[in-house]
């Protein structure tokens, strides 16, 4: 707890923190100070002077900015009066100079702070008759974002976003004087993965984003806050609808995950919503092999016939079921017990290949939330690059950095963190294992870092760094970083929703509710709701594709997933998915693996459905409808709930609501959430479920660090990018362009020495499979690394092995 | 990659040894690159962007506030007229006509055959003497108009190398601020200013040959 003191604002006493910003005591305090470049996400740095207000003083009272001053106790401060006014007329009158006041054209008028602040602090007439600056107009500064210079009014919160917050300051003012300007350096564009949030905090138009640009005027736009469903983070996002049709999103500022950022991924992603590509109408496979589309009832009814023929052919055992982690906790929750009760299988998993045990990723004992970040003295980051696979997670890592917690990366290639880290260690795919011994045992190479770790509280952020990592290293490491003083874990797996299907029990080793598939109680508490629930051994997705290849299993259910695009090896999913008997897919697109169904149902995605999501804190959030879907698309757990009544059984999915009712009744560690609460109460920034005492908690046994290190010559390091050639890129046109081409990295020397130029062809072969593409440098491997983006065109193909081979063409 | 001269090379690893933070090197370093370059070109900013490690448009974010960064190639000889308040009243813009009447270069830009450019620039503490002009950053104070045409045709004649400052003041020179005491300049060899002992950059010359 701050000391607190007592300040004076317009004649009214305020207790407020000691040290706290004048400008936002005031606001928090019910007193608007008007302001352009001060942002409570960053620091101030007094430029626009536009919240200049009158403070008393020992020298009598003064004009000061409230932005840059920090209250004291006893502080005296005037807001309105004569003096204050005039001096914000006056500033306004200087900002709008130049300003063009071509509202009427502009993207920003209706929800510009200049536009609001001129109305409501200004001076309403401008004594200025001169010609304004003029400027090329638009320019674009990047492949999503526009700057209308003469717009600017230079209050730097742009270029201060670049830098402080971000870390890439790839804009930045120009010239000087009147000539000042915010601009790119030739031929190296604003390409961050968080530019659209410059758009969103630019306070007037001069920063605007190609797939907004003149589509809406604000007051147009219905506003529905919601969850950003493309990572596990879960930012909390508003969803900005008109006339039934997406028009963007805009980050919401949620204290405990997103600050109000959003990665550009995320933000302009909802042009796939609206895809022309979107499934409308269910189809089935005709005779002659190929998909039509059908009606309902009839695709119900062959799903419904085709399952239940195999099911008693083969025994439910013989049916797997893949994905759930797309969608809502309620679609998976669905998912789960239309897979266990009304099929009698424990074949599912939300997973697809990710390779982390479930009972790490949601039962790591002590768990972290995000903003143990802040307070962390010590962040080991032994996993995914953040920047790539997590982005605001990334933002929330460098800001704690930035404030002096010491960082540790241990990644076998450079991060987007490596510039604000301590200690930066690279190890070559496979040495992982080795690497750890060493940092355990104090190895002198280690040393440094392993002094630096032992200052706690220590946050360790832990995952795969890639798909070719043994997935038992990251729990080793867990266990390792778990005994470190004051230690809690934040275990990170990137896809959207998985942490919310796993605590729905979509997983051969989970149960709803984070209860192990192994409690005999849990099963028994279970059975009483459900009614039945199988015994058997349960297969991940792996071991799906398997049964399915080898003929074990007959039959898959898919809901929101693509194995073949997106498990570590694609080409043998897709093989599986040829030699499976029959297939059903729920889905909103039909990617490449529903393309093999012999039954595909249109779903509705994200922003047209109830729900609540669970991000990777265990955070449960709400996401919210806000448009409808197209055609004729369902919600996916009501199409599960026909097909169950088609084949004589019920999940009970009246609604999403009665669904989500059952998940609290059900779910030991969602017991007592409303949606009321997550909606208007305590939980609009989410709520971290704990288990509560009493309950089944699983236990996540630590492995053994004698993990054997893999040797290869030449070891594989795959990991995914940000802009892969997922569904949410491949169909929305601004990110489409952003996918990158597939290649592989090698560092300079090992390229010389294979005679491999910058640029040239290889085939890339490992155990699994081979892809041919082009060669890059990059030094920030370690010697011996081939470093394989994955699903960019290519890399789904080559596995998990760490061993590859290159084979020169040109 | 950097392509630096050997000489300069080393300047520059110096200069950035000489701060705790590499990024506080910006500003001399951009005076090495411009003498590299003969101006801080796109290259010269990319390359002091890897010295420090900064992004390129950072560095040009400095050196496109600075007006002494020359961002186009300059003539062998720049030709600074003050316009301040002292010079201004004593004829500083009398003497830029004179000077700009004489080269046929305009302020602000280079001639074509690369022997001038003119500029007029602001206080260059010399208001005792005013008016007064640099070349290459070398002082002559208390020019008239006439002196100043003769200056430029010196200098267009005599092509001297290096340029003195207190030889120019002698010739074309008149009332002087005060009394300098013993001249410590080496005397300029193009453009790019030339700090001797008192350099920032150490005690070695920046300029080009």
């Amino acid at each position: 707890m701050s000391e607190r003191v007592t300040i004076t604002v317009d004649g009214i006493p305020l207790e407020v923190d000691a040290g706290e910003l004048l400008i936002k005591a005031a606001e928090d305090n019910g007193t608007y100070i008007p302001r352009f470049c001060w942002h409570p996400r960053m620091k101030p740095v007094g430029m626009c002077r536009m919240c200049l207000v009158e403070v008393e003083g020992p020298r009598g009272i003064l004009l000061t900015t409230s932005c840059n001053m920090p209250v004291s106790d006893g502080m005296v401060v005037h807001t309105e009066s004569e003096t204050v006014k005039k001096a914000q007329e006056g500033i306004l009158e200087f900002l709008l100079i130049n300003h063009p006041l071509d509202c009427p054209v502009c993207d920003r008028g209706g929800e510009c702070p200049l536009q609001d602040q001129t109305l409501s602090h200004g001076p309403g007439e401008s004594r200025f008759v001169e010609e304004k600056r003029h400027f090329e107009k638009p320019i674009p500064i990047s492949d999503l974002v526009l700057l209308d210079r003469e717009r600017c009014i230079l209050c730097a919160r742009c270029t201060r976003f670049s830098d402080e917050v971000s870390g890439d300051p790839l804009i930045e003012f120009q010239s000087r004087g009147n000539n000042t300007q915010v601009l790119t350096f030739p031929d190296e564009p604003f390409a961050s993965y968080f530019s659209g949030n410059t758009v969103q905090i630019c306070p007037v138009g001069a920063l605007t984003s190609k797939p907004y640009r003149f589509r809406a005027r604000p007051w147009d736009l219905e506003k529905t806050e919601s969850t950003c469903p493309h990572c596990s983070v879960g930012c909390s996002i508003e969803v900005h609808t008109s006339q039934n049709e997406v028009i963007r999103y805009q980050g919401v500022d949620n204290d405990d995950v997103n600050w109000g950022w959003l990665c550009d991924k995320g933000r302009y992603s909802f042009e796939s919503v609206n895809s022309a590509e979107r499934l409308d109408t269910p189809l089935i496979r005709n005779a002659s092999g190929q998909l039509e589309p059908a009606s309902w009832p009839d695709a119900m009814e062959a799903a419904a016939t085709g399952l239940a023929s195999i099911v008693e052919a083969h025994g439910g055992n013989s049916v797997a079921g893949i994905g759930g982690a797309r969608g809502s906790n309620e679609s998976a929750y669905a998912f789960g017990k239309f897979m266990r009760t009304i099929i009698g299988t424990n074949h599912l998993d939300a997973q697809l290949g990710d390779g982390l045990d479930p009972h790490f990723l949601v039962g790591s004992t002590p768990r972290g939330v995000i903003n143990d970040l802040d307070t962390a003295k010590t962040i080991v980051l032994w996993g995914p690059d953040l920047k790539e696979e997590l982005p605001v997670l990334y933002l929330r890592v460098r800001h704690a950095a930035q404030q002096g917690a010491k960082l540790i990366v241990i990644h076998p290639r450079r991060t987007g963190l490596d510039d604000r880290a301590t200690f930066k260690v690279v190890y070559k795919p496979g040495e992982g294992p080795a690497l750890l011994n060493k940092l355990v045992e104090g190895d002198p190479g280690l040393a440094e870092v392993r002094a630096a770790i032992n200052e706690g509280p220590v946050v360790g952020l832990v995952g795969r760094t890639g798909l070719t990592e043994d997935p038992r290293l990251a729990e080793a490491v867990a266990a390792f970083l778990r005994e470190l003083p004051k230690a809690t874990l934040m275990p990170l797996a990137r896809r959207s929703n998985v942490y919310g299907a796993l605590d729905m029990g979509v997983s051969p080793r989970l149960l709803p509710g984070r209860v192990s598939s192994a409690s005999e109680s849990g099963k028994a508490a279970l059975r009483e709701h459900w009614g039945s629930l199988p015994d058997d051994f349960g297969r991940d997705t792996i071991g799906i594709i398997d049964g399915l290849a080898d003929g074990h299993l007959k039959g898959l259910v898919m809901m929101g997933s693509d194995p073949v695009r997106d498990v570590p090896s694609g080409n043998r999913a897709a093989e599986a998915l040829s030699r499976a008997e029959f297939v059903v897919a729920i889905d909103t697109f039909l990617n490449d693996s529903a393309a093999a169904a012999d039954v595909v149902f249109p779903a509705l995605g994200f922003t047209e459905q109830e729900g609540t999501v669970t991000n990777l804190e265990g955070r449960v959030q709400k996401v919210t409808q806000a448009a409808p879907g197209p055609g004729q698309a369902r919600p996916d757990w009501s199409i599960l709930e026909d097909l169950a009544h088609r084949m004589g059984g019920s999940i009970g999915a009246t609604s999403v609501n009665v669904l989500f009712k059952e998940i609290v009744t059900v779910a030991p560690a969602y017991r007592g959430l409303t949606w009321v609460d997550l909606e208007f109460g305590e939980g609009r920034d989410g709520l971290v479920m704990p288990l509560e005492e009493g309950d089944q908690p699983i236990q996540y046994v630590a492995v053994d660090p004698g993990l054997a290190p893999t040797k290869a010559p030449l070891a594989l390091h795959s990991a995914r990018t940000l802009y892969d050639d997922g569904v949410h890129t491949r169909f929305g046109p601004s990110l489409e362009r952003l996918v990158g081409a597939p290649m592989a990295y090698l560092h300079p020397d090992d390229a010389a020495r294979l005679g491999i130029p910058d640029g040239g062809e290889v085939d890339v072969e490992t155990v699994q499979g081979s892809a041919r593409v082009q060669v890059g440098f990059d030094p920030s491997l370690a010697p011996g690394t081939v470093f394989v983006p994955f699903n960019q065109g290519i890399g789904q193909n080559l596995g998990s092995a760490v061993e590859v081979k290159l084979e020169v063409v040109s | 990659m950097i392509t630096w001269s050997k000489d300069r090379a080393e300047a520059a690893q110096r200069i950035l040894g000489s701060y705790p933070e590499r990024r506080s090197a910006v500003m001399p370093l951009l005076y090495v690159a411009m003498a590299e370059y003969g101006y801080v070109s796109e290259q010269a900013m990319r390359d002091v962007a890897e010295l420090t490690g900064l992004t390129p448009v950072q560095v040009s974010s400095v050196a496109s506030f600075y007006t002494m960064y020359k961002r186009e190639e300059v003539g062998r000889y720049l030709v600074s007229v003050c316009t301040s308040v002292s010079c201004h009243l004593l004829g500083g813009d009398d003497v830029l006509h004179a000077v700009e009447a004489e080269t046929g270069v305009p302020h602000g830009e280079t001639g074509p055959d690369g022997t001038f450019s003119v500029e007029h620039v602001e206080c260059i503490g010399a208001c005792g003497g005013a008016p007064a002009v640099q070349v290459n950053y070398e002082l002559i104070e208390g020019v008239t108009p006439e002196k100043a045409v003769e200056l430029c045709q010196w200098l267009n004649a005599t092509e001297p190398d290096p340029l003195l400052g207190d030889e120019m003041q002698a010739l074309f020179g008149g009332q002087r601020s005060f009394d300098w005491g013993p001249s410590e300049s080496t005397g300029s060899k193009g453009p790019v200013p030339a700090f001797g002992p008192y350099s920032t950059a150490g005690t070695d010359r920046l300029a080009g040959p």
